[in-house]
Formats: structure tokens, C-alpha cells, sequence
């Protein structure tokens, strides 16, 4: 080394700047050196963890029935790490009935218990890690421990506990996400949350009813646009006093809602939501017209089909299209209308989804040519006078 | 004398400063790249995919030109994981068979939409939609000369609150979507627009429109691109992001909300670098509204795209790059050291007029007066060789790191063969391709200059079923 110091004696006062020269050289060999090292160490690391699973693998009826005893692997932290995956994954596929030796195997070997200590006495990632671990257990007793996450203040351990709390689809686990929601004051992000309580609620939508009742503002909407996704027939006349809401986003889910009922409160309810002044209420509506199996639905639909928003109107020709034995009469009832744009919107709906076609061969008689010129005939008169020519299909860009 | 002195000493601090700042971008990458990758761990992208919750989303594809790809493109696009996607290609007036490959191979049919051109572009000729994927809609327009009007027109077709905005030859790997989607679930009352990683596509094998095996390509000068790419994407990018003041969000792969493209009026025809006014102009818009916003970018969404092969393509692509962005930084420099703007207009535009735009003039100038310094004896040559050592010593660690970050995070290149490749063109990339880059800028402050504007194409190979040689 007495050539390095020598060649800095000789620069004088550049010494620095040769020494930042010699920092950035090592530098740049700790640099490669770290990158071939951590090459070298992960192949190892992943050669070694693929034996290990294979092996256990092997095991795996014994480990889980308890004859090899937890000891044997659980205080080594590859296998441990190996086995708690395995669980896990296991857990998330399987259907309820196999679930009770799968969550024995993690009560009895102490995994269960490490997890939700993790999650009550560490801090940042490890704690993050353990809420998921425990979110993915689906164990009720691992509901505590991510409920006391919700409570942290840090806003990405807050996160890890909804979901955790998510993934465990029970309805106990909405409780404590519902309770602290409708304080007004519990910050995580709204798709985390909504995801989070569908999961939970999917088996009993009546917990969201009840904590709608108590709400208002964004937290509200946010229950209702979950509620739209949950609500089923066995929420009954709830569905009503919710399609009359005050809060748009609330009978906008209302109608969401409805689309999966079919009592006689049903079409009565999307009539009158059909006529919403907020348009994504009534497109929504629409949209659950659309599923519904009921030709009463036909005139709610036209009226639909002239209303002032395009996407209402778009969505309202999509469902009439689908009614196919109504076809030839809705079309009829179209033109009556003397909408152009609500005939542009129908026309193109038809073209798009090969129902033309379908007319022309549902007239019966005269033979099936002559009935499809017929359907082609009233179309093309009917576009003649709203001028739906080639060129003027360009032109509506200008609408 | 004096001022060769002074010249030599104002190139030093100026090199070094701008090293300095690429280190710590590169600290707070490695950082930002970590955290990332924790988060990443905690959210199941086949929930977000099941979520009734995702929003959707529009891919605008601006199409000009592309018969030989525009069908596996569009297919690739089409395969792409994401609940609720609506696909619009738009034809910018092609003069080659791109419309009619798309008619042939997704069976378009005229469709009467209505269209509502919120932003004004050239006329459109007419409105398609697929028989065989009525996801997919085709956009025939007239010929406008720019992408950005393209663009436009697709972003006025748009039906969804978010808009992605690819290139019809570039590749999206199927989970990209969803992936790059999951910065905005994060918190999507702030988060305006999202950026997703680019990557070199020459070299890999590609089946099916999509990346079978990833490869670093033979040749040198693409090699040198990928490791530029690495440290502007997963350094620069990601470092500027998490200080939110990401400045581009490339034009390749980049997802929008729609209701603030159209506030700034969408992308502006015209622009060379469209992809950077865009972004400039989102951040002077929602600074001015005085929102809280944050356009980010996130490392693991990967687009993989074609770069030149040649020097003569690569030249014109760099020397198109500048103009961009003195395009860019002209009409905004109202934006400089103002207080409305924040840390837009005090650090990141000034960052990019001292160290991008005026980059190579500075070294330009100060080659010049060294090497006239050195003639004229002002200069040591033991100084200029210090200079010359260091310079290199640090720019290439810089480098060495964001292969380094590359390695610490997604590993795209598996083979040791391939890393260690890179590790040796880091070596070399200092010399003389940097100043090949140098010449090919100032020739586009040049041509801008001139007022020359024009987009020079570049020639392309194609994506190949087998590794480029």
C-alpha cells in the first residue's frame, strides 16, 4: 500500500479528491461484492428450503395428525417457517369442513399463539407480517389481536389489520372494523375497508344494515356501496327505506341491491329509482333492471332508453336487446318514441349484439328472407329519419 | 487563464453535484424500493382482481403504422389480468393495413357511440367495435402527425375514471395492470397518476405477445440502454416519487385519472415529449387548485419495449428526447422558484434545466476549456486525471447501484452470466457512450432551435419468438 499513500503525498492538497477516487473504487467492489455474495447465498438458501420442504412434504399426514411431535420441527425456523406456509395455504383453500385439523395442527404446535404475540408486542414489519399470518388463520381467536392493529398509529399496521381481518371472512370481524368506521375518525384506504367487510359480511348483511342506521356523511356511503354489493332478498323491506334515502350513494346501492330480488316490492322500487334525479342512480337502476326476468320491466326500460345521461341510455338499450321474444315490439316501441338518440342508442345495441338477425328469424309466415328484409325495412326507415347514414354515424362524434 | 480556471473548477463542482444528487436519489430508491416490496407483501393481487371494488380501467393504444404487430398487440392487451378493462386502439390514420388487420382479426363492426371530444382532435372517420371481443374498440381517425392527438381521441372515447395509456408495440406483462392499479387503491382520493416500470424487450424471447424468457441483448449500445433504463426508472423515478415531484410518467405505460387529464386539457398536440408536458402540467394544475395529490410510481408493473439497435436511431431518439424537454421547460419556466409550485418549481424543474437540459452544453464546454487548460498549462495534468478518475470512479458506482437495486429487487435477469454482464458495462458505459449521448442532445437543442420538431422514425426489428442477435 505504500504506492497509494506516496501517489496522495505527491498531490498535495488533491489528497481529497484521490481519496474519494479510492472511496468510490470500494465502494463499487463492495457494491459487486455484495451483489455476488447475495447471489451465492440465496441459491443456497433456496436449494437448502426446497430439500427441507420435500422432506416434510413427506411427512406432512404425521406432522399434522401429531404423531412427529410439534418439537421436532417448530424451534427450527426454516422448517417452521416451511410448515406455517403450508398450513396457511392450506387453510385458505380448503372448504369449512377441513379447516379443524389444519387450525388444531396450529393451536397445538404454539404457531397460533407466536403469531398473535407477534402481532401484540412488535412493531413494523414483523407486526405487519402477523397480522396477515393471523388474517389467513380464519381462527377466532386471532379476531383480538387484529382488532387491537386497528388501534395502531402507525397507518400501514392499520391497513395490515383490516385486511388481516378481511381474510378471515367471519362475521365477528366486521364488529370491530364496523365500530371504529363509524367514529368518523379511523383512516385507511375505503377499498381496503370495503373489501375487508364484504368478506366479513358476505354470510349476514343485517350487521351492515344496522350500522348504516347510525351513520352519515362518507361513512354512509361507503357501508352502502358495500351493502350494494351484500344485499340479498333476505334483507327485505330494508331495500325500500334504503331506496329512499336521502344520500344518493345510499339508493344507488339500494338499487344495486335490488337487481338480486325479485318480490313484488322489487320492480315498484326500480321504477321509481329509475327516475332518480342523479344519474348513476338511475343507471344503476337500470343496470338491475337489466337482471331482472320480468316483462313488466319493458316500459321502464323505454323511458330509460330517452333519458339525458348517455350512459343511462346506453345501458337501457343493452337490456332491451336482450329481451329477445319482445324484440320486434320493443323495436316498434322505440321508434313510437320518436327519440333519435334513444333509436341510435337501441339500433347500434341490436347491430352490436347479432339480435337484428334474431328478429328476422322470429317472424313468422312469409318465409324467413322476406321477414328479415321486413326488420331491415322498418331499421332503415327508422335511421333514414334520425340520418344515420354512414356519414352521420361519424358525424354523432360531434354530439 | 482566469477564466479557464474558473471553468475547470465550475465543470468539477457541477460533476459532482450532479453525482451527489443521483447517490442520494439512489439511497432513497433502495429505501423506497424496500418499503415497497413490504407493502407488496400484504396485498393478494388475486383479491384485487376478485374485488368487486377495482375500478375500471381504459387502455388507449395509439396506433399508427403498426401492421406487423398491431393484432398480437392488441391480443396481448386483451390477455391482460384485470377484472374491468375496456380496450380502444386508436388508428391514426395508418396508411398501411393496420385497420384492416384489425377488422379481419377481431371482426369490427361500425358502432354508433356517441362521442363527446372534451379535448379537441382530428376528425374521426368512425367508431368500431369487436364482434369477437366487445371489450375492444377501434378508433379510425385522420392522421394528426402526433401521437398525443391520438391519445386524445381515446381519452374522449374513454368510459372509465382511470385511463392507461400503452404503446402498440410495447409488451404489458399480464399482471401489470393490476399491479400498477394497486398504487392508486392506495390511496385513491390522492393519487392522480401512477407510472409503471420499462424495460428493455431487445433480446428476450417473446411468445404469444408475451415475455417467455427474459435476456440482456447482444449487442453493446443495447446493452448500455438497459442499464440506463435501470437507473433512470428504478433510481430516478422511483426516488423523485417518493418525494412527489415525479416529473414524467412515461409515454409507454402510465395510468391517468381521466377527469384530471381532461381539466388539463389532455395531452398536448404537438408536444415532442408529450408524456412530460402532460405530467409538468398535472402538477402546475393541482398546485394551483392547492390539492393534496401525489403522482407516484411504482418499480413492479413492467411494460417491456423495443429500443434502437442502430446508432442513427438511437441518436434521433435521444436527440428527439431533448427537444421534449426544452418543449417542456420553456413554456412552464413560469413555474421556476415560485412558491404556489413548491418543490416542483424549486427542485425538480431547476434539477431538470441545470442537470438535463443544460447538461451537455456544460460538458461540452468544459471538455473544451480543459483540454485548452491543459494545453496552455493552467490545468496539471495530475488534476485532470484526478478529475477524469473520480468522474468515472463515481458514475460508475451510481451505475454498479441501480444494477445492484435491480438485483435486490425483482431479478429479471436470472442467469449470473447476465448480471455480471451488466456489471462490466458499467464499466464501459462512461466512455464514450456518454458522450455520444452528449453530442446526440445538443444536436436536439439544435434542431429545436431551428424549430425543427419533426418525429424521426426508428428502426425497428420487431418483437421476435426468438433472442435478438
Amino acid at each position: 500500500m505504500g504506492f497509494v499513500s506516496k501517489g496522495i503525498e505527491k498531490f498535495g492538497p488533491a489528497g481529497l479528491v484521490v481519496e474519494a477516487i479510492l472511496a468510490s473504487l470500494v465502494g463499487i467492489l463492495l457494491l459487486v461484492g455484495f451483489i455476488v455474495l447475495r447471489r451465492w447465498y440465496r441459491a443456497r438458501y433456496f436449494h437448502k428450503r426446497n430439500q427441507r420442504t420435500v422432506a416434510l412434504r413427506s411427512q406432512w399426514s404425521d406432522i399434522l395428525s401429531g404423531k412427529i411431535p410439534a418439537e421436532a420441527w417448530r424451534f427450527n425456523a426454516l422448517d417452521c417457517d416451511i410448515v406455517e406456509s403450508i398450513l396457511l395455504d392450506s387453510i385458505e383453500m380448503s372448504p369449512a369442513e377441513k379447516l379443524p385439523p389444519l387450525l388444531e395442527c396450529l393451536r397445538v404446535s404454539g404457531l397460533l399463539d407466536m403469531r398473535i404475540y407477534e402481532a401484540r408486542t412488535s412493531r413494523g414489519l414483523k407486526q405487519r407480517t402477523a397480522l396477515l399470518a393471523l388474517g389467513r388463520t380464519r381462527a377466532m381467536e386471532a379476531i383480538p389481536a387484529l382488532a387491537a392493529g386497528l388501534d395502531s398509529h402507525l397507518r400501514e399496521t392499520r391497513i395490515a389489520a383490516v385486511r388481516g381481518l378481511g381474510r378471515t371472512a367471519r362475521m365477528e370481524a366486521a364488529i370491530p372494523i364496523l365500530d371504529r368506521i363509524v367514529t368518523g375518525h379511523f383512516d385507511a384506504p375505503e377499498r381496503s375497508l370495503k373489501n375487508s367487510l364484504v368478506n366479513c359480511c358476505r354470510s349476514d348483511p343485517d350487521v351492515v344494515v344496522n350500522y348504516l342506521e347510525r351513520t352519515h356523511g362518507p361513512v354512509r356511503e361507503l357501508l352502502a356501496r358495500v351493502l350494494g354489493e351484500l344485499a340479498s332478498p333476505q334483507l327485505g323491506e330494508e331495500l325500500l327505506v334504503l331506496a329512499s334515502d336521502s344520500l344518493p350513494e345510499v339508493r344507488a346501492s339500494a338499487a344495486r341491491a335490488l337487481g338480486n330480488t325479485t318480490t313484488s316490492y322489487t320492480l315498484p322500487a326500480l321504477e321509481s329509482l329509475a327516475g332518480d334525479p342523479e344519474w348513476f342512480v338511475r343507471l344503476r337502476a337500470v343496470v338491475a333492471l337489466g337482471q331482472l326476468d320480468n316483462v313488466g320491466k319493458i316500459s321502464i326500460l323505454l323511458r330509460s332508453l330517452c333519458d339525458a345521461n348517455r350512459h343511462v341510455r346506453q345501458r337501457a338499450a343493452w337490456a332491451l336487446a336482450r329481451m329477445e321474444p319482445q324484440l320486434d315490439q320493443i323495436l316498434e316501441d322505440v321508434i313510437a318514441t320518436k327519440d333519435d338518440y334513444a333509436l341510435q342508442s337501441f339500433v347500434s345495441e341490436l347491430e352490436r349484439s347479432g339480435a337484428i338477425e334474431k328478429i328476422a328469424g322470429g317472424f313468422p309466415g312469409s318465409g324467413r328472407h322476406s321477414a328479415g328484409t321486413h326488420v331491415m325495412e322498418v331499421v332503415a326507415e327508422a335511421r333514414k329519419r334520425v340520418g344515420l347514414t354512414g356519414k352521420a354515424a361519424a358525424a354523432a362524434g360531434a354530439h | 487563464m482566469h477564466f479557464l480556471a474558473i471553468s475547470n473548477d465550475t465543470l468539477f463542482i457541477y460533476y459532482l453535484l450532479s453525482n451527489v444528487i443521483y447517490l442520494g436519489l439512489l439511497i432513497v430508491a433502495i429505501v423506497k424500493n424496500v418499503r415497497h416490496r413490504h407493502r407488496l407483501g400484504s396485498q393478494r393481487l388475486e383479491l384485487l382482481k376478485a374485488s368487486p371494488f377495482t375500478p375500471p380501467i381504459t387502455l388507449i393504444v395509439p396506433a399508427h403504422n403498426e401492421e406487423r404487430s398491431i393484432v398480437g398487440s392488441v391480443g396481448a392487451l386483451l390477455g391482460l389480468e384485470y377484472p374491468c378493462l375496456e380496450v380502444i386502439v386508436v388508428n391514426d390514420g395508418s396508411d398501411d393495413a393496420t385497420m384492416e388487420k384489425l377488422r379481419q382479426a377481431y371482426q369490427l363492426q361500425t358502432a354508433r357511440v356517441l362521442y363527446i371530444a372534451d379535448i379537441a382532435t382530428a376528425p374521426l372517420r368512425a367508431f368500431y367495435r369487436s364482434s369477437v371481443d366487445q371489450r375492444l374498440f377501434v378508433l379510425d381517425k385522420e392522421a394528426a402527425g402526433c401521437k398525443a392527438d391520438a391519445i386524445n381521441a381515446g381519452i374522449n372515447a374513454a368510459t372509465s375514471p382511470y385511463i392507461c395509456v400503452v404503446d402498440a408495440d410495447s409488451i404489458l406483462e399480464k399482471e401489470s395492470l393490476i399491479r400498477i392499479m394497486a398504487g392508486v387503491f392506495a390511496d385513491p382520493g390522492r393519487v392522480m397518476a401512477v407510472g409503471g416500470i420499462v424495460r428493455v424487450l431487445n433480446g428476450s424471447r417473446v411468445v404469444n405477445n408475451q415475455i417467455e424468457e427474459v435476456r440482456l441483448p447482444k449487442s453493446p449500445i443495447e446493452v448500455m440502454q438497459v442499464i440506463e433504463y435501470l437507473r433512470a426508472f428504478l433510481v430516478g423515478r422511483e426516488a423523485w416519487a417518493g418525494f412527489n415531484m415525479l416529473p414524467i410518467i412515461s409515454g409507454a405505460f402510465g395510468v391517468f385519472r381521466r377527469d384530471l387529464v381532461l381539466q388539463v386539457g389532455g395531452f398536448r398536440t404537438h408536444a415532442v415529449g408529450e408524456d412530460l408536458d402532460l405530467i409538468i402540467r398535472m402538477h402546475r394544475r393541482l398546485r394551483e387548485d392547492n390539492r393534496s395529490y401525489h403522482i407516484d410510481f411504482i418499480p413492479d408493473p413492467t411494460c417491456w419495449t423495443e429500443v434502437p439497435t442502430d446508432l442513427k436511431s438511437l441518436a434521433r431518439q435521444r436527440a428527439r428526447w431533448h427537444k421534449g424537454l426544452i418543449d417542456t421547460l420553456w413554456p412552464n419556466r413560469d413555474m421556476l422558484f415560485r412558491a404556489r409550485y413548491g418543490r416542483v418549481g424549486w427542485l425538480v424543474l431547476p434539477y431538470m434545466w441545470i442537470f438535463e437540459f443544460f447538461a451537455p452544453i456544460i460538458e461540452v464546454v468544459g471538455y473544451s476549456t480543459i483540454i485548452l487548460a491543459l494545453i496552455s498549462g493552467v490545468l496539471s495534468k495530475a488534476f485532470f486525471l484526478e478529475f477524469l478518475l473520480f468522474g468515472y470512479a463515481f458514475a460508475t458506482l451510481i451505475s454498479i447501484g441501480s444494477v445492484l437495486l435491480e438485483e435486490m429487487t425483482f431479478r429479471r435477469y436470472s442467469d449470473w452470466r447476465e448480471v455480471a454482464r451488466l456489471l462490466i458495462y458499467c464499466f464501459f458505459e462512461h466512455f464514450p457512450y456518454r458522450q455520444l449521448t452528449m453530442v446526440w442532445r445538443l444536436q436536439g437543442i439544435w434542431q429545436y432551435l431551428r424549430g425543427d420538431l419533426q418525429w424521426r422514425s426508428m428502426k425497428r426489428v420487431g418483437i421476435s419468438p426468438n433472442p435478438v442477435a
